[in-house]
């Protein structure tokens, strides 16, 4: 043979490697063929048995998520057909993935970048079909389903989506969404643990809210159902069904979608005049410790959720220093000032500190016990009332008497009738994220390495300043408590099962925590004390409204924070109130809070809030909210 | 006579088409027919909305299309790539970043050239400009083949590209890359010795490639090892395949014929496993017939190789081999549970028009490069 490297060429051409490599060919084709043999003739029958096991798969059959309706049985929380776009990745090739997801972007209207990242957030086979967009309009839904043959590996169907209405039945949902919640698609983590519970890795589950708190009623059972699958891991069709799914359970919530608008449009309206930025309003029946009414502002839109987040959205949430994701009504803690007096009063005469009838000198500036000379804590009024008993101490909101009371019962006698109350624990309502609070005593003093509490946060600790903080549903729920007689009740977010069409069809009995181990003369003397906060003490012309009883409460005005330029520190203002039929009456059917968070106006914001929610609520001709510009004529504390 | 001579005029000589070799184009055109069949009849009966017969007509529009850029390719002296070859490299390097860069949303729709409602995509094409580039390179090495310089630039041109496919994200693609790397410095007569080496760093590296995988990805990676622990899910495709080619037998189930019981179960969609359709319908005996076409083309290549007028030639001649060898041996490996499942067509057979013309393409320079070769006495 000639030599082939002969002169003209420029690499050595070498027969070894060439016949190396044909060699090396025709092995690797030859075990091709080997396996193949192995496969179809050796192993062939194993292989044809299998082919059919294989070819059926049990199937979860998604049950009806339980509807949601409010106290009258309007639907809060409803199912509506929408179309929602999937991918089976392994339909998808890798190469065609961006062109497609461009595509379908576009058809939705949607950016390719939101829809890549979805199916890259999914975790689990490349057989399942992974949800990327939901609520899909239907003319979308069609076009996508005409461009199939160009869209390899997308699957557009109907499916359920949440929709939240507020009380009109339109699509509503920051009227309502810290009391119902929203749905959202399972996490990664979460599945560690749900997977055996049933739940897939393309599922929604209740994150907050009714919604996550009462999930298991909500979701109802997954039903299943046998299926053969064709090569592509697609259904082809339902061979039998196992098991039949069941509806999720349809609950009816205690709050009264109305009710909510009106304590909501009162807020709003106080938050805005008085230029406060977070607030809280929440309605109960003292009763049984129904929630009727709870506003928590700014709010979010529960709709946003339920139709798959956006990150911009999101994050324009979680950027907000106001939080409106939080319920601050029971998530957020705050001093409760004078509001507190409530439970230094009882322990006061629980302790056998005072008695109803024992006055007691009260002062512009009180000197605390074992100090130095001088070192004083001032009355919110510089001048002192003179001599107090319990009833006028209260109504006048006396500070040094307060203080007294305090230092006299102790600091842990003080913090167990604040427990006894419902303080510093959690108020059991069933809705995630509720925070206990933090409750002054040795305990607590310690475990901040101190040896116990200082006298002057003892007397601090008397009007709710400093070492005490709460959530607003706590100071709601300790008055009812009071006004109901002495029954600590846990608040009820959900008033029981309905059918389909929202009748109650199964109520939830109202639960007692505890009865309040304290002398019903104590009581007594705390709720006519209450009455005499609206009659004679400085929650002004509240009084004059027309109502159907004999409105009790009490004003609280908490500082926090930091010195202000003008030497003194923001505070928040609070209003609490209840309707008995005359004073002192334990048949109060109404309970309200209010709390505006750095409500810096001189006059008490919440006490407007209550007003204005009373007159909407009771249809009142009178409007004797203030000016307000004139706030100033309302007495602070 | 030189490299220097070919010209134009001697490009369009009657006299090179005496040496047209038939027998490449009959094997290329066989595969193809397998193609379209096989396409064909897994499409009968799928139940989806993948047509079988508008697939088919695709296809033969690409094969129409492929064939003529085949003699296109023929007809010119290949030494054109050669001459071309730094802006061709540079070509492929635009387009892969582009691809990769842009290649989303409003952009993502472009990449891909669509004529008569056919898509093309670069990545497929960007193999055979490769196989040049790298074929011109090594060409140029002449007595210096034998360096380690020579491994590490041929690795860093290819490594640029390889790894543009690997992000876009095309793993297949990127393994092809690296399989035509090996294939083609094995063949130039460089260093085994550093070759060794270098695969030892390339096997080394192998935790951190399949660490960057998507979760999907590294799933059907190791399907392979133990399809039937996870037959539900990730390896589903797998485990149906090895089932249909299982059921094959010696003669198949014949084409088209299977019915609701049989059909359907072959993973049509991802005509990746194309094989299994031609191993279920024609069985023991169709596999190895087709296998055998693959194995007189790759001879054919070799042949061709061994017998181009230059080393240029040469170079591309095992590129194109080490090409075909390598995706027919990860194609058909896949399917039969002997290699990752990964996403690399069988060249000719899966439906796709990038790969098909680029194929032809292909093919196309390797005629060219037989028919302007001295036909030598073996």
């Amino acid at each position: 043979m000639a030599d082939l490297n002969d002169g003209r060429l420029d690499l050595r051409r070498s027969r070894g490697r060439f016949i190396a490599f044909g060699v090396v060919a025709a092995l690797l084709v030859l075990g091709l063929g080997g396996r193949l043999f192995q496969l179809q003739i050796v192993n062939g029958e194993v292989y044809t048995g299998r082919a059919v096991a294989d070819r059926t798969v049990e199937v979860a059959i998604p049950a009806p998520r339980g509807l949601v309706f409010d106290r009258s049985g309007s639907p809060v929380a409803v199912n509506t057909p929408s179309w929602t776009v999937r991918v089976r990745p392994a339909d998808l090739p890798d190469a065609d993935r961006r062109r497609v997801l461009a595509r379908v972007a576009e058809l939705t209207g949607t950016s390719g970048a939101r829809l890549r990242a979805r199916l890259e957030a999914f975790v689990g086979s490349p057989f399942d079909l992974v949800p990327i967009e939901r609520g899909v309009t239907r003319e979308a839904a069609l076009l996508i389903g005409e461009e199939s043959d160009d869209l390899p590996g997308i699957v557009v169907a109907v499916e359920p989506t949440r929709r939240y209405l507020d009380e009109t039945g339109a699509a509503g949902g920051a009227l309502l969404s810290h009391i119902v919640g929203y749905i959202g698609p399972v996490t990664r983590d979460d599945l560690l643990t749900l997977e055996d519970e049933g739940y897939l890795r393309d599922d929604l589950i209740g994150k907050a809210g009714v919604e996550a708190s009462f999930e298991e009623e909500l979701r109802g059972t997954y039903g299943s159902e046998l299926v053969q699958r064709d090569a592509s891991g697609r259904l082809v069709r339902v061979i039998e069904t196992i098991e039949e799914p069941q509806s999720g359970t349809n609950l009816m919530l205690t709050v009264d979608a109305e009710v909510q608008r009106l304590a909501e449009q009162s807020l709003i309206w106080g938050m805005d005049v008085a230029g406060v930025s977070q607030g809280v309003t929440a309605v109960m029946n003292p009763q049984t410790g129904e929630i009727l009414a709870m506003v928590s502002l700014p709010a979010y839109d529960n709709n946003k959720f339920a139709a798959g987040i956006t990150t911009e959205d999101f994050n324009i949430y979680l950027a907000d220093q106001n939080q409106p994701l939080r319920n601050h009504a029971i998530s957020d803690i705050y001093p409760p000032g004078s509001t507190y007096k409530l439970v230094t009063g009882i322990a006061a005469l629980e302790e056998g500190v005072t008695t109803a009838g024992r006055e007691w000198p009260t002062y512009g500036c009180y000197q605390i016990p074992g100090a130095p000379e001088g070192e004083c804590l001032f009355d919110w009024n510089r001048q002192g009332f003179g001599p107090l008993a319990m009833v006028d101490a209260f109504a006048k909101s006396s500070d040094t008497f307060f203080y007294q009371m305090a230092i006299q019962t102790g600091i842990d006698p003080l913090a167990a009738w604040a427990r006894e109350l419902g303080y510093g624990e959690l108020s059991g309502i069933r809705l995630p994220g509720e925070e206990p609070g933090i409750i002054a005593s040795t305990e607590w003093a310690r475990q901040q390495g101190r040896a116990g509490v200082f006298t002057g946060e003892l007397a601090q600790a008397g009007i709710g300043q400093n070492v005490i903080a709460v959530t607003p549903l706590q100071v709601l729920n300790s008055y009812a408590a009071v006004a109901n007689g002495g029954n600590l009740m846990r608040p009820m977010i959900v008033r029981g099962e309905t059918d389909a069409d929202g009748n109650l069809v199964r109520e939830y009995a109202p639960e007692l925590l505890h009865r309040i181990d304290a002398d019903p003369a104590t009581l007594q003397t705390m709720r006519i004390g209450a009455r005499e906060v609206i009659t004679s003490g400085h929650a002004y012309n509240i009084r004059d409204l027309d109502l159907p009883g004999a409105l009790s409460g009490k004003t609280g005005t908490a500082e926090f924070g930091e010195l202000t330029e003008a030497g003194t520190l923001p505070f928040h203002s609070w209003f609490v109130a209840y309707l008995p039929s005359a004073a002192g009456a334990t048949d109060a059917d109404l309970a309200i809070v209010s709390f505006n968070y750095s409500a810096v106006v001189p006059g008490n914001v919440s006490a407007e809030v209550v007003k204005y929610f009373l007159q909407l609520y009771y249809d009142l001709d009178q409007d004797l909210r203030l000016d307000p510009n004139d706030f100033s004529l309302v007495t602070a504390n | 006579m030189g490299v220097a001579t070919a010209t134009l005029v001697e490009t369009f000589k009657a006299r090179d088409w005496r040496h047209f070799d038939v027998q490449l184009l009959l094997y290329v055109v066989l595969l193809i027919t397998v193609g379209v069949v096989m396409g064909y009849s897994a499409g009968f009966n799928d139940p989806g909305a993948g047509p079988g017969a508008s697939q088919t007509v695709k296809t033969l529009m690409w094969a129409a299309i492929g064939l003529t850029l085949f003699f296109v390719a023929s007809s010119v002296d290949y030494h054109w790539l050669q001459t071309l070859g730094a802006p061709i490299y540079v070509l492929v390097l635009g387009l892969l970043a582009i691809t990769m860069l842009i290649g989303t949303n409003l952009f993502g729709a472009q990449m891909s050239v669509t004529v008569a409602g056919l898509d093309f995509q670069f990545s497929e094409v960007s193999k055979v400009f490769m196989i040049a580039v790298l074929a011109a390179y090594l060409a140029s090495r002449r007595e210096r083949i034998g360096r380690l310089s020579t491994i590490l630039v041929a690795g860093a041109l290819m490594a640029v590209p390889t790894f543009l496919v690997f992000r876009q994200p095309d793993l297949g693609t990127a393994l092809v890359f690296v399989g035509i790397l090996i294939g083609m410095l094995f063949m130039s007569g460089a260093s085994l010795g550093w070759m060794g080496l270098m695969a030892a760093a390339v096997i080394g590296s192998a935790p951190v490639v399949v660490s960057m995988l998507h979760e999907y990805q590294r799933q059907r990676l190791f399907c392979f090892l133990d399809p039937y622990a996870d037959a539900q899910d990730a390896c589903f495709q797998l485990v149906q395949a090895l089932n249909a080619v299982g059921s094959g037998g010696w003669l198949g189930r014949g084409l088209t014929v299977g019915g609701e019981d049989q059909r359907g179960y072959i993973p049509v969609q991802s005509t990746d496993f194309i094989f299994t359709v031609v191993a279920e319908d024609l069985g023991f005996v169709g596999g190895i017939v087709v296998l055998s076409i693959f194995g007189l083309l790759l001879w054919r290549v070799l042949l061709i190789g061994w017998q181009a007028r230059d080393s240029f030639g040469m170079m591309i001649s095992v590129g194109l081999a080490s090409m075909l060898l390598f995706q027919l041996m990860v194609n058909v490996g896949m399917v039969i549970g002997v290699m990752p499942v990964t996403g690399i067509p069988l060249p000719f057979v899966t439906y796709g028009g990038s790969s098909l013309i680029s194929l032809m393409f292909g093919m196309g320079i390797l005629q060219s490069i037989r028919m302007r070769s001295h036909k030598p006495t073996l």
